[in-house]
């Protein structure tokens, strides 16, 4: 963050980004139409698949997420109770956000049935003659429909955007 | 980065007692230092100058009063010499102290409001927790006591500089180019010329401008006054007799025939009269009553030459007339320019 | 508590009105963007709340009804002018003591430590500092007074990119620390990674305020055939934009609103919303019928 050499906390790195106190760094992707909350859950999650975080890691402090990506602390806040509420995480009054479980876990040979049962539907569409988009756009749309019967009544906060109501 | 703690939410801040007044000194004196640096040079350079010169004819006027006998010629040649060298010197020193107070007034108090204004740091000051007109008028009222006290303290340097000149009877202290540099006057005009730069400054919002309708103003009023109020601050004392006591203040002159007026001592009516009576006379003006003068001619046709004129120990009451209403006026001036900064929108 | 509240405000300048019939209710704990085109009325509304100019018609209270401009008001705001303004013949060091001696509150410690951080020296005179430089100087100096409320005009439109980003990390940390922060912009960009809280001015007058998410949630973007169009003039239908085939409409209905056969709905981005509201003057998205005009809506027949 900024021009300043190392503060006099010692805690800002030469590179600018607060090095020590937070496993994870958040990033942004403004051109990727997908609202900011939902982008830093989303990092979460994919960190937590990755190994990048584990249970009892400490997420950033909102001050240290608003500060670096200069964005409003509310949307920090909507994220982690978003987390909080999937229960990947859990809060502690006044030392901050704290993994507190992992994303279920797919064993290895069902994740590989699951891939060639997937080519084979890929295979099926193309031989249907749906493109890229349109498989895309089929998936998206079950894939929706799937959540939707399983939580009831949605409010906004569809993660793509372009999603249609209604394909033509 | 360095956490910001904020006061907490439930306390409510129920109208908080003003910041203190004193903490506009060093504000103040900050903001302002160069300018009043440059006053202080300004009066400095004077002062050493009249230290110097000052002590060098106050010295030769020792020598002069020393001289016996007192009519000699070379005691009257002396005398002369003194005059010659030392008034001259004398009166150069005055006409450039009467710029003075107007520099003082327009470069210290035009820019106190007008620079805030020119370069929108108003917007800075106005929003700070001291409040817009206590900093305005804590800043007038500084800067006023130190450039009125400054101007003070010279003017008692300059009534010692020119004390030979009244002995030799060079000049009086009613000149009215004297007059303003001595007593209460210089720091008064000193004052007043601060309070309408401070006032041109809130009206103008541009320095520049600001100083030079200050220094407009400020000759202005200094013209008007010399030549024209303070001859009348109390009624004048009349006389018909030719010579006036020492150090008098000559203020109007007119002839006249029968207990009526007839026309003024001086101009164009005087020299019809002459041309007329006379016979061709040179209209010179009165003063010269040697035999065949215009007076002469005058007086036997029998026309009395009347002087008004404010004796000598009016000085001081003249003084403190001046000075009050100079600082009557000052007081207006300033209150007007809080008033403005009560009022403006941005 | 609102952090600013006005009634019927409105600002005159000899005939022409800068702000008029301005009825706002700004709750605390939100970073608010002040929006409009040049001239709007954005640097009136602010220097009306901070003080610095008497309503010509109505009344603006802040932090929670104190009047504006009282010796409580200015206590509790901060502001920062557009251009930053300083004594530029002051040091940095200097601008401190001045801010010092002319507030009740004062954290000289944090003032300090934050231009360490930032690399200005104190000795440094604020006048030949950067842009960015000084904008931060006079950010240090408004957050060290420990303001409830910060309000910013235009702050970033100087600025170079990484400035800017310097700054508004800054404007939000304080945020994130309990400020409510009121800023002025015409740059729609970034906006809606600031801002939660949205006022758009035009013209003068408020056509609309409310929270980001709820404006977002109560507008959607239908598409369909440019022929049908104009059967949904009767739906509160803020801006069309329209092709030969196809038609866009901005339509004030949230998600839960049905969408015609034939129709996709999309949501709407706060930049988006915004220029369609721009492009409207006459149309108005308020928050609740008591406000001010209310939340009146014009029907675009085309």
């Amino acid at each position: 963050m900024g021009s300043g050499p190392g503060g006099g906390d010692g805690k800002i790195a030469p590179s600018g980004r607060v090095a020590a106190g937070s496993a994870i760094e958040f990033r942004l992707d403004p051109g990727s139409g997908v609202p900011t909350y939902l982008q830093l859950v989303q990092q979460v999650e994919h960190a937590l698949r990755l190994g990048y975080l584990k249970p009892g890691d400490q997420l950033p402090k909102v001050r240290d997420v608003v500060a670096s990506l200069a964005i409003n602390p509310n949307t920090v806040l909507k994220a982690y109770k978003e987390l909080e509420t999937k229960g990947l995480t859990a809060g502690r009054p006044g030392q901050g956000t704290f993994i507190q479980a992992t994303l279920s876990q797919v064993a290895l040979p069902e994740l590989t049935g699951l891939r060639r049962s997937l080519s084979g539907w890929l295979a099926a569409a193309d031989g249907a003659g749906l493109d890229r988009d349109g498989m895309v756009a089929l998936f998206s749309s079950a894939l929706r429909d799937f959540y939707e019967r399983r939580r009831g009544s949605r409010t906004r906060g569809s993660p793509a955007s372009g999603e249609t109501e209604g394909v033509a | 980065m360095t956490a910001l703690t904020v006061p907490a939410r439930a306390e409510r801040d129920v109208s908080p007692r003003p910041v203190p007044w004193r903490r506009m000194a060093w504000v103040t004196w900050r903001q302002h230092r160069i300018a009043l640096a440059g006053v202080a040079a300004l009066l400095g350079a004077f002062a050493v100058y009249l230290e110097l010169s000052g002590l060098q004819m106050h010295h030769a006027y020792a020598a002069l009063i020393a001289c016996h006998p007192a009519d000699s010629t070379a005691c009257q040649d002396a005398g002369a010499l003194f005059t010659g060298s030392y008034g001259i010197k004398g009166v150069i020193a005055a006409i450039l102290l009467q710029a003075v107070p107007a520099l003082i007034g327009a470069f210290i108090g035009a820019p106190v409001l007008g620079r805030e204004m020119e370069t929108g740091t108003f917007r800075y000051a106005w929003t700070q927790g001291f409040g817009r007109w206590r900093w305005a008028l804590a800043k007038l009222v500084l800067l006023a006591a130190v450039v009125t006290a400054a101007a003070g303290a010279f003017s008692l340097l300059f009534s010692w500089y020119v004390q030979p000149l009244f002995a030799v009877g060079y000049t009086i202290p009613f000149t009215p180019m004297v007059f303003d540099l001595r007593g209460v006057a210089f720091a008064a005009w000193t004052l007043a010329a601060f309070a309408i730069g401070a006032l041109a400054g809130m009206l103008i919002r541009r320095v520049v401008p600001a100083i030079a309708a200050t220094l407009a103003g400020y000759a202005g009023l200094a013209f008007a006054a010399g030549l024209f109020l303070r001859q009348y601050y109390t009624t004048p004392l009349v006389t018909n007799k030719p010579d006036l006591p020492g150090s008098a203040w000559a203020v109007s002159q007119w002839y006249a025939k029968d207990g009526k007026f007839a026309f003024p001592a001086r101009g164009s009516q005087l020299v019809d009269a002459v041309m007329q009576l006379c016979h061709g006379g040179t209209g010179r003006g009165p003063g010269i009553s040697g035999p065949g003068s215009p007076a002469q001619c005058l007086t036997q046709h029998g026309y009395t030459l009347w002087t008004n004129y404010q004796p000598g120990s009016r000085f001081w009451p003249f003084q403190w007339i001046e000075g009050g209403w100079l600082l009557a006026l000052s007081v207006l001036l300033i209150a007007v320019t809080i008033w403005l900064v009560r009022r403006r929108a941005a | 508590m609102n952090v600013v509240e006005t009634s019927g405000l409105g600002k005159r300048y000899g005939r022409t009105w800068a702000l008029h019939e301005c009825a706002l209710a700004i709750p605390a704990g939100h970073v608010t963007a002040l929006v409009g085109p040049n001239g709007a009325g954005k640097t009136t509304l602010l220097n009306l709340a901070v003080g610095l100019a008497e309503p010509s018609a109505g009344a603006v209270t802040v932090l929670g009804g104190v009047p504006a401009g009282s010796p409580a008001a200015l206590d509790g705001i901060a502001f920062v002018a557009q251009d930053a303004p300083v004594y530029k013949n002051l040091s940095a060091g200097d601008m401190l003591h001045v801010t010092g001696n002319l507030n009740h509150r004062f954290d000289r410690a944090y003032a300090q430590d934050r231009l360490a951080e930032l690399g200005i020296p104190l000795k440094q005179k604020a006048g030949r500092m950067s842009g960015g430089q000084q904008a931060q100087l006079a950010l240090t100096l408004a957050l060290a007074r420990r303001p409830r409320l910060l309000v910013l005009d235009e702050p970033v439109a100087m600025l170079d990119p990484i400035a800017r980003h310097d700054f508004m990390a800054t404007v939000l940390a304080a945020a994130a620390d309990g400020v409510s922060v009121l800023l002025s912009s015409h740059v729609l960009a970034e906006l809606e990674r600031v801002a939660d809280y949205l006022i758009l001015l035009s013209k003068g007058r408020v056509q609309v305020a409310g929270q980001v998410e709820d404006l977002l949630a109560a507008h959607r973007m239908l598409s369909g055939p440019a022929g049908e169009a104009d059967r949904y003039a009767d739906r509160p239908v803020v801006h069309v934009r329209r092709g030969e085939a196809q038609a866009h409409l901005l339509v004030r209905a949230g998600a839960q609103n049905p969408v015609p056969d034939g129709w996709e709905a999309h949501p709407v981005g706060l930049e988006e919303l915004v220029l369609a509201y721009l492009r409207e003057p006459g149309a108005a998205a308020l928050p609740g019928p008591a406000r001010g005009r209310g939340a009146t809506m014009t029907e675009v027949a085309r």
